[in-house]
Order: C-alpha cells, then sequence, then structure tokens
C-alpha cells in the first residue's frame, strides 16, 4: 500500500510522577466522569497526523505508564524515541530539579541525537508557582534545548510543544539527508529521498 | 440485531472506504479514504458506557461490520489503549471515544467498526428502526 506520510517520530514523555504528562498527552478528564471503559483500562499511546511545511508527520506518542515512579524508565522505552519533552511542575519545586536526573537518565539510555524540549506544566496555577518562567528558560539554555510553559488543563500551548519538537526533529532529519546525499554544482535540492522503512524501531518494539 | 442495513454498501468503493472515517462524536478524522478495506464478521465490543469496575467482564454488543487496518502507521489520528488478553482498544485521539474498534496483537491488524464512527449515523438508525 502507498505510503500516506512522508516522517514517522517517536515521541516520550519524561519527568516526576505527578507532573503532568499523561494529561498533556491525554485528555484532562476530571476523575469524577471517569466511568467508561476506556478511562478505566487507560490510554497506551496515540498516532496523530499533523502538516508540517506540506510534510506529513506522524507522531506516535508515549506515555510512561506510570514507570517514572520508580525512576527507572528502562532502556526499553526510549528504544526508537526521536523526541523526548521533559516535563516538570512549575508549583513543584523538586519536580524541576529532577529534570537534571532525567536528562542523565536520557545520556545513558536514550539514542545520543535524540530531540529534547523541556516543558514547564500547571502554568495556569500562578498563584502556586515555585520555579519562575526565567529559570525554566535557563536550565533550558544550559542544555540547548527549547523550553515552553504549558498546561494540559487549560489547554495552553500544549498542541505548540508537540508542533516545535516535531518541527526541530524534521529539520535535523533533512539535514542529515543532505549530509549524507549532498547537492551537486551548488544547487540546494529538496529531500525528495523516501525515509527508510520506518518500521524498524516499531517491529523491535516489546510492547506491541 | 437483525442486519437490516445494505446502506453501508454506499460507503464502500472498491473494497476500500470511499469517505473520510471520522469520530462520531467530535468529528476528529481517523482514516484517511482508501486507506482501509471493507470485512463483514461478527465481534463482541464493549460499549464505550460501562458500570465500574466492569472491565474483567465488561457488556458488549455484536458489531458485524468493520474497516480493516493492517499497518497501524495508516491511520489518521487514533489512540491504542493498554493491552486487554490479546487486544489494545481504539479510541478517538481527540475525545478519547472508545472503544471506536480494537488492535490484534497477534496479528497486528487494527479493525474500527463502522457503527462507531460518523458515516454510520444512517445505518446506525436504520438498526435502531428495525428494532422497533
Ligand atoms: N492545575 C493543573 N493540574 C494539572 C495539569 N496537568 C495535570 N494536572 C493534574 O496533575 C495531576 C497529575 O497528572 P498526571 O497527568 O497523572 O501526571 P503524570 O504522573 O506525570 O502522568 C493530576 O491530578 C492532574 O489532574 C495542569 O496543567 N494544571
Ligand atoms: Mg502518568
Ligand atoms: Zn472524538
Amino acid at each position: 500500500m502507498a505510503k500516506t506520510y512522508d516522517y514517522l517520530f517517536k515521541l516520550l514523555l519524561i519527568g516526576d510522577s505527578g507532573v503532568g504528562k499523561t494529561c498533556v498527552l491525554f485528555r484532562f478528564s476530571e476523575d469524577a466522569f471517569n466511568t467508561t471503559f476506556i478511562s478505566t483500562i487507560g490510554i497506551d499511546f496515540k498516532i496523530r497526523t499533523i502538516d508540517l511545511d506540506g510534510k506529513k508527520i506522524k507522531l506516535q506518542i508515549w506515555d510512561t505508564a506510570g514507570q517514572e515512579r520508580f525512576r527507572t524508565i528502562t532502556t526499553a522505552y526510549y528504544r526508537g524515541a526521536m523526541g523526548i519533552m521533559l516535563v516538570y511542575d512549575i508549583t513543584n519545586e523538586k519536580s524541576f530539579e529532577n529534570i537534571k536526573n532525567w536528562i542523565r537518565n536520557i545520556e545513558e539510555n536514550a539514542s545520543a541525537d535524540v530531540e529534547k524540549m523541556l516543558l514547564g506544566n500547571k502554568c495556569e496555577l500562578e498563584e502556586k508557582r515555585q520555579v519562575s518562567k526565567e529559570r525554566g528558560e535557563q536550565l533550558a539554555v544550559e542544555y540547548g534545548i527549547k523550553f515552553i510553559e504549558t498546561s494540559a488543563k487549560a489547554s495552553i500551548r500544549v498542541e505548540d510543544a508537540f508542533f516545535t519538537l516535531a518541527r526541530d526533529i524534521k529539520t535535523k532529519m533533512e539535514k542529515k539527508l543532505e549530509a549524507s546525499n549532498p547537492p551537486k554544482g551548488g544547487h540546494k535540492l529538496t529531500p525528495t529521498e523516501p525515509m527508510k522503512k520506518p518500521t524498524s524501531w516499531l517491529s523491535r518494539c516489546t510492547l506491541l | 440485531m437483525p442486519d437490516c442495513s445494505e446502506n453501508f454498501e454506499s460507503e464502500i468503493d472498491d473494497g476500500k472506504n470511499k469517505r473520510l472515517v471520522k469520530c462520531k462524536y467530535c468529528s476528529s478524522v481517523i482514516l484517511t479514504p482508501a486507506s482501509a478495506t471493507f470485512s463483514s464478521f461478527e465481534y463482541k465490543l464493549p460499549l464505550i458506557k460501562q458500570n465500574k469496575g466492569n472491565v474483567v467482564n465488561p457488556e458488549t454488543e455484536d458489531v458485524l461490520q468493520f474497516w480493516v487496518v493492517n499497518d497501524m502507521m495508516t491511520f489518521y489520528n487514533v489512540g491504542f489503549s493498554n493491552t486487554v488478553g490479546s487486544t489494545k482498544y481504539l479510541t478517538c485521539a481527540d475525545c478519547e471515544t472508545g472503544p471506536i474498534g480494537y488492535y490484534d496483537i497477534p496479528s497486528k491488524i487494527s479493525y474500527v467498526a463502522l457503527s462507531r464512527e460518523s458515516n454510520s449515523y444512517i445505518i446506525f438508525h436504520m438498526i435502531m428502526l428495525c428494532n422497533i
């Protein structure tokens, strides 16, 4: 069957328990009306198609299923990941300090060129804020990654965050393609090279 | 349930879905045209609304018509539930209504129930009329 997309990116959410990772990925729902079959068993991952500069991008976004509670995100979870959202809670100092530990965990377990982004979630809770926006920005600069404050509850900039991360991965990928396939005669060629069969990481994924 | 609807035939073109397959509740696009094949068989799909704590033995209904998707990456937008037995249930990626179908882990094939997507509401009403 004809491929219906140009790129396929596997994205993960990482951060302390309680910062709102599940809510960022899934719909924010108050526990009160969690009475449907699906909300009881929970959602594992989502597939979303977005359009970036005329390219169809498939995002496969995974939640940690609570593994982070034991501070042991396994190598299996990171396998094939091309983008990681590092999430902290702006009302929780500890979750911000732990970002450093999560970055170390990523360096030990994930592929070296995985694209990272820092999210300060729950930004609508201004009166409970413990981590200033400036500190978030500063940490991001330190690690050379992008930063955005979000609120899963108020639907603030969550989609922007995923678009930004996806765009950065795409840019990186197209640079790589160009480098391995240098245009002749000084004219920039658009990379028409089809992506490598994108099932490699999927078929290796033990969860499926 | 009497299967008195021939209406779904109009949704099929060359064995595939003629139109966009969307969520019945929020119109999120699940499949683009001609990306899934039609198949008819009987499957007991859990109802969307359940009594609390009914996950082990959920109430089900017989579903008879499906869009078959061989590669999960064909989906435009969709959610996959956590595993139950050898199955993951499919949901709308936006409003998370589900199950709208299921994914069979051993075969890696996904099935979207026609009765739980937008084009089906006519069929759905036909069946309701049949039941009266
Ligand atoms: N006020 C507020 N609460 C949030 C936000 N995002 C998540 N929460 C709440 O934070 C708690 C933990 O969220 P959850 O997504 O389960 O965190 P996880 O452990 O990182 O997956 C839940 O009670 C959520 O309702 C947000 O943006 N604002
Ligand atoms: Mg969670
Ligand atoms: Zn929906």
